[in-house]
């Protein structure tokens, strides 16, 4: 009897177990674990790492480290109010205001006192007394004044009324005053007395008041857009051509990549030298062709002009050969029969691309564009190995200038905090490339 | 007036030679079928006065206007093809008019345009539709419908029932025959389906190996072959097929089949033709009987297989002069390994060449 149970048992246990390796649901799990640790480990981990430390102060070789809030987004030491313009008086006709404009040198400068405890910069010209603005401290009126009266260009201008103004117009912005609170910054500006275009500049230690890394926003978009243009302007021409058929198109079809598989570090080595400030083979050719004197040769990589130029031509050589193959494969999806069909009816070459071919590639393209998109945004190596984000930060963008900062200057909570900054440009670009390809998939 | 003449047109690709020299006439307003096995030239023909292909050598003239060199959209003609080729981006609307809105045809023209041939085909309540979401046999429809709208002399047609399941295609068979009562217009159809041939055409021309064999109407085909190919392509079941010897005396003619089948023909045979031949009979010529029409000839037979289709059964037999088929009712309940003698009936025995293969 009992032997008996004993063999029932066992075999019941034998029937769990086999029941449980036979199961999918576990076997599944344990395949996509790996992909789950790696997802952890390489992208979940360093991204809220990020995060967290774009909240806190910081620094390669600090041990500690401090949660300062939003402090490396934005933090404003003071307002800076500028103004490149200043209209001082306004007459009905021409030959007055130029008058005017030249008796500036018999111009004098005057400070009252004024209610509320402050002091009133005014200019005197010819009698005629024109208040400039009251400030807080009677030199700060008296400089600002005078550097109206004599530092500026005085120039009359047409208004949109039909009347003459005189405007006192300074190429960098005068600087009015700093103030460390915005209200104090408002109030200011209510007392400039004449007409006057002002900005406000924050200055301060978060990334938001940091001028460099604004321009890096700047060239980010530049450097994408730029090379994106391009590479439609260059990858759609390209993939119609690979449709065609000729002799060694398969061959072409295969070099056309190599740009592509060729990794950028090594290829980058090529272009330093094609860009090299004495040996560069394109100074060398358009001298030889007698296109440009040897005197006016191009410095690519240190002449501020011409180094967005150079990033954006690598990386245009690099990633036009993805967009010519993705567009290939999106003509070579479309039916011949699709095409004869559109001959028949009457449609010439430009007619077929316009309204048959585009339409229809259309969908494809942008997948390639948002991928491209993508890279471009986020491409660091290319503007490292070429230029470092120089020259003065004329290429620097987001992922270099994130670099520089955390990496470089040891400031690890503001690389991240910049490096952040990319997260939703590009989410938001993502969003609306989506939206688009799902309206036409209806 | 878009009658279609083909003179000695030919068409080789490369060394191969796809269409071989044919001359052809389509009659204005006919509904004419080419019809071969796969690689016979019909679809190259088709492209060829189509103008998707070019002629190697020869003269096609549509509506007396020679058309070599001309391109495409100036040949008064519309093509449907077999992948009906609709454009996916666009609804039907837009697919129906893009001929007439490449020619700066006015709004209100393509307006009525479209929507008369939308009632003719079915289609007013799908215009706004994009191809992916209609059905086969709408987009079939559409695609038929594109080609109306142009209101070419000539419509060409491309195996354009191929990708629809067997229902429909015997619907749409029925459709497009009307339908070409009603626009009187002149069709050229290619299909490889005899079915489709037989049932359609006003014409058909039957083309094997880039040459034409036959240009009949479904009745001349069925009843008069003009040789083995066609004979055995027309018809289903297919016409079975002996060997044999052909022997005329006195004007009396009779075929001795291999195994010791004697068959005495009663059509006037001339004198002098003994010859080796292929002897053609169809299974719907074989009886179960000796009474009724035509004279009949009696062969021994065994039952190998019973094949019934309804109504119909297809029998597949054994005697001594070989394995054929035949077609009877249902109610006659043959069952395999019977034993029987079964009739031939002897006026409608069809004799080929065995070396030329031309009927005689």
């Amino acid at each position: 009897m009992g032997d008996l149970t004993k063999g029932a048992e066992s075999g019941e246990t034998r029937k769990a177990r086999t029941a449980f390796f036979d199961r999918e649901a576990p076997f599944g799990y344990g395949l996509v674990l790996p992909a789950v640790l790696y997802l952890i480990v390489f992208i979940a981990y360093p991204f809220l790492m990020s995060i967290y430390m774009s909240f806190t102060d910081a620094q390669a070789g600090n041990r500690t480290w401090t949660f300062v809030g939003k402090a490396n987004y934005s933090k404003v030491d003071s307002y800076e109010l500028s103004a490149n313009d200043f209209v001082i008086a306004t007459f009905p006709s021409q030959s007055q205001a130029d008058d005017f404009i030249a008796k500036k040198s018999t111009g004098q400068q005057v400070t009252d006192a004024a209610p509320a405890g402050l002091f009133r910069g005014a200019i005197v010209i010819a009698g005629k007394k024109i208040a400039v603005m009251a400030m807080p401290s009677a030199d700060d009126a008296s400089f600002n004044a005078s550097s109206i009266l004599e530092d500026l260009q005085w120039k009359a201008r047409k208004t949109i009324g039909g009347k003459y103004e005189v405007v006192a117009h300074s190429e960098t912005p005068l600087v009015i005053g700093t103030f460390p609170t915005r209200a104090a910054l408002k109030s200011a500006q209510g007392q400039i007395l004449v007409d006057a275009g002002t900005r406000i500049k924050a200055n301060g230690t978060g990334v938001l008041q940091d001028p460099n890394f604004l321009l890096a926003i700047k060239n980010t978009f530049k450097y994408t857009f730029g090379t994106e243009v391009i590479k439609l302007f260059i990858g759609i021409p390209c993939a119609l051509l690979l449709n065609r058929a000729f002799r060694g198109r398969k061959l072409l079809r295969g070099l056309v990549v190599i740009p592509w598989v060729i990794p950028i570090a090594i290829s980058a080595q090529a272009w330093l030298w094609i860009f090299d400030s004495t040996y560069s083979v394109i100074n060398w050719t358009l001298v030889h062709w007698h296109i440009l004197a040897p005197a006016n040769i191009i410095n690519f990589r240190g002449d501020k002009d011409w180094a967005m130029f150079s990033v954006v031509l690598v990386n245009v050589w690099r990633g036009f050969p993805f967009t010519a193959i993705v567009i290939l494969a999106g003509l070579t999806a479309i039916p011949d029969e699709i095409l004869e069909r559109a001959r028949l009816e009457g449609a010439n070459a430009f007619q077929r691309f316009i309204y048959i071919i585009g339409p229809m590639v259309r969908p494809i393209l942008m997948v390639s564009l948002l991928f491209s998109v993508i890279f471009s945004f986020t491409d660091f190596n290319t503007i490292w190995i070429i230029t470092k984000g120089g020259p003065f930060d004329q290429t620097q963008v987001l992922s270099t200038y994130a670099y520089q900062l955390g990496v470089n200057a040891g400031y690890l909570g503001k690389g991240a905090a910049v490096s952040l900054f990319m997260f939703p440009i590009m989410a938001l670009m993502v969003f609306f490339m989506l939206q688009f390809l799902r309206r036409e998939e209806a | 007036m878009a009658d279609v003449v083909l003179e000695k047109v030919e068409k080789r690709f490369g060394d191969v030679s796809a269409v071989s020299g044919i001359d052809l006439t389509v009659q204005d307003c006919e509904f004419l079928i080419l019809v071969g096995p796969s690689g016979c030239g019909k679809t190259t023909t088709l492209r060829m006065i189509a103008g998707l292909e070019d002629v190697t050598s020869g003269d096609i003239r549509i509506g007396g206007r020679s058309v070599i060199g001309l391109p495409p959209r100036d040949r008064d003609i519309a093509m449907v093809f077999q992948s009906y080729a609709l454009y996916p981006h666009m609804n039907v609307y837009k697919n129906l008019s893009f001929s007439l809105r490449l020619r700066h045809t006015p709004k209100a023209e393509i307006e009525r345009r479209v929507q008369e041939v939308a009632a003719i085909l079915g289609l007013s309540g799908r215009l706004n539709r994009k191809p992916r979401q209609l059905s086969g046999g709408e987009r079939q429809r559409v695609a038929v419908g594109a080609a109306l709208c142009r209101q070419a002399g000539v419509l060409l047609f491309d195996e354009p029932l191929s990708n629809l399941d067997a229902k429909l295609r015997v619907h749409m068979r029925t459709e497009l025959k009307r339908l070409h009562q009603s626009v009187k217009s002149t069709m050229v159809y290619v299909t490889h389906d005899q079915v489709e041939a037989m049932t359609m055409g006003d014409r058909i021309v039957i083309m094997n190996g880039g040459s034409i064999l036959q240009v009949a109407t479904p009745l001349e085909a069925y009843d008069k072959p003009a040789n083995r190919f066609v004979a055995g392509f027309i018809g289903t079941p297919p016409m079975n097929f002996f060997q044999g010897m052909l022997t005329a005396t006195a004007g009396q003619g009779s075929v001795d089949l291999d195994g010791g089948v004697h068959l005495p023909l009663t059509r006037p045979v001339p004198e002098g033709s003994n010859r080796a031949v292929t002897v053609g009979v169809r299974p719907e010529h074989i009886h179960l009987s000796a009474e009724g029409r035509g004279n009949r000839q009696k062969v021994a037979a065994t039952i190998d297989i019973v094949e019934p289709l309804g109504h119909d059964v297809i029998v597949t037999a054994r005697s001594n002069a070989g394995i054929f088929q035949m077609q009877t009712e249902i109610y006659a309940g043959l069952r395999p390994a019977d034993t029987l003698d079964l009739w031939f009936d002897t006026d409608r025995i069809y004799l080929f060449d065995r070396e030329t293969e031309w009927a005689i």
